[in-house]
């Protein structure tokens, strides 16, 4: 990218112009399987930013060093190494999150949503802006989740963050993995008829990884 | 020849540097880990049996599903006050790990939930208190888990049987051991004293 697009531009790009979730529709697979409250999503989505911006980072800075017909482990490896370090450090000195995250920081090492950030852009761009594009795709799947943690907490179990709102649990089913599939089909289609309308977008969406 | 150089050289230099920036963080990270597990779990048994006054030590250990699990006797002035066993029992989708404490007559102090993997939502509602208050006070032969109303046995949650069905094979097959260690040692020592 060159260096006329503004760093606000290229935040904004990774929350809303090509959210990892809603728009590239990658890393789909966590997005379901931890979006049944907003606290989990919202941990989650707090552990990836993290991961993502240092694997941006890192990955940046070496840029020139990692041979391009070895860069895919290079890539998994600076991802697993982050991974393990946050979470050593964590399950050090932050014992209660680590309580409630630990259990998905090891997952991130899989995720294809940092991979294809550091294939995509980390491999191609400066330090600043991949750093940028790290928080923003960071953001944005943070922004996900917890859209999606929103919706399928009130409706599954009539609560928000633990807390009950709901007398009722009006829709069981969303809280199930099934559920989740369900969330994710009509967010995204909620979210590009938004677009559509008011932004005249294109809409987006489809293909998908795990 | 060349190119593999060109290719490997890098590779295994990253992978050798991640190794070393790896265990840099275990080397600095595990004391303060082992100091905060070891804190916490005496912590946990403290909150099992709070008049205890002396430490909680182990007093041996028993097997479930074949891995290790400890048991504690709690002494206050060395008399005990209570009997801890840490246990588990197989939920829907994981081992919940329990730690489960007796009075000296044999009867259920607290049962305390450490780690489970259950279905959110549903599976998870064995940690209200609701459910869990039910074991205090209660006997071996009174820990049976049924459907519907109870005031004698265990109330499963509605909609995650499984996971109360865990919690009360965990709790009973601590409780069998705690009694089968101490129990005949208690009637003794009543015995003793009536004479």
């Amino acid at each position: 990218m060159s260096n006329n697009v503004s760093y606000w531009t290229l935040f904004k790009n990774g929350v809303f112009g090509e959210n990892p979730v809603f728009r590239l529709a990658l890393s789909l697979c966590p997005a379901v399987a931890v979006t049944s409250g907003v606290k989990n999503g919202f941990l989650m989505g707090v552990a990836v930013l993290f991961v993502m911006t240092m694997t941006n980072v890192t990955v940046s800075l070496l840029r020139n060093f990692i041979n391009p017909k070895v860069r895919i482990p290079s890539y998994v490896f600076i991802t697993a190494t982050w991974v393990t370090v946050i979470d050593q450090v964590m399950s050090a000195y932050q014992r209660a999150v680590y309580k409630e995250m630990g259990l998905y920081i090891m997952l991130i090492v899989a995720f294809a949503i940092i991979l294809s950030r550091a294939e995509m852009f980390a491999s191609k761009n400066k330090l600043l802006p991949s750093f940028v594009d790290g928080v923003g795709m960071g953001a944005g799947f943070l922004l996900a989740l917890m859209l999606l943690g929103v919706f399928r907490e009130f409706l599954g179990k009539g609560s928000l963050w633990n807390i009950h709102i709901l007398p009722v649990k009006p829709l069981l089913i969303m809280i199930m993995p099934t559920g989740g599939f369900f969330a994710m089909g009509l967010m995204m289609g909620w979210l590009n008829w938004i677009d559509r309308k008011f932004f005249g977008g294109a809409g987006g969406g489809g293909g998908g990884h795990h | 020849m060349k190119d593999t150089m060109k290719i490997t050289l890098p590779l295994v230099t990253i992978f050798v540097a991640a190794g070393i920036v790896m265990s840099g963080t275990y080397k600095y990270t595990y004391p303060v880990r082992y100091q905060a597990e070891k804190k916490e779990k005496e912590e946990a048994l403290k909150e099992m049996a709070p008049d205890a006054t002396d430490p909680i030590k182990p007093a041996g250990t028993w097997t479930i599903n074949n891995k290790p699990y400890e048991f504690y006797r709690a002494t206050a002035s060395e008399q005990p006050v209570a009997y801890i066993a840490s246990t588990a029992g197989k939920g829907y989708s994981s081992f919940i790990q329990m730690l489960v404490s007796l009075s000296p007559d044999m009867k259920i102090r607290d049962v305390k939930v450490l780690d489970l993997n259950e279905t959110p939502g549903l599976g998870d509602q064995i940690l209200e208190k609701s459910f869990l208050d039910q074991f205090k006070g209660k006997s071996l032969s009174q820990i049976v888990l049924v459907k519907g109303e109870t005031k004698e046995n265990i109330q499963a949650v509605s909609g995650a049987t499984y996971s109360s069905r865990g919690v009360t094979n965990g709790v009973k097959d601590a409780v069998q051991l705690l009694v089968d260690k101490y129990g005949a040692g208690l009637k003794t020592a009543i015995q003793e004293v009536t004479k």
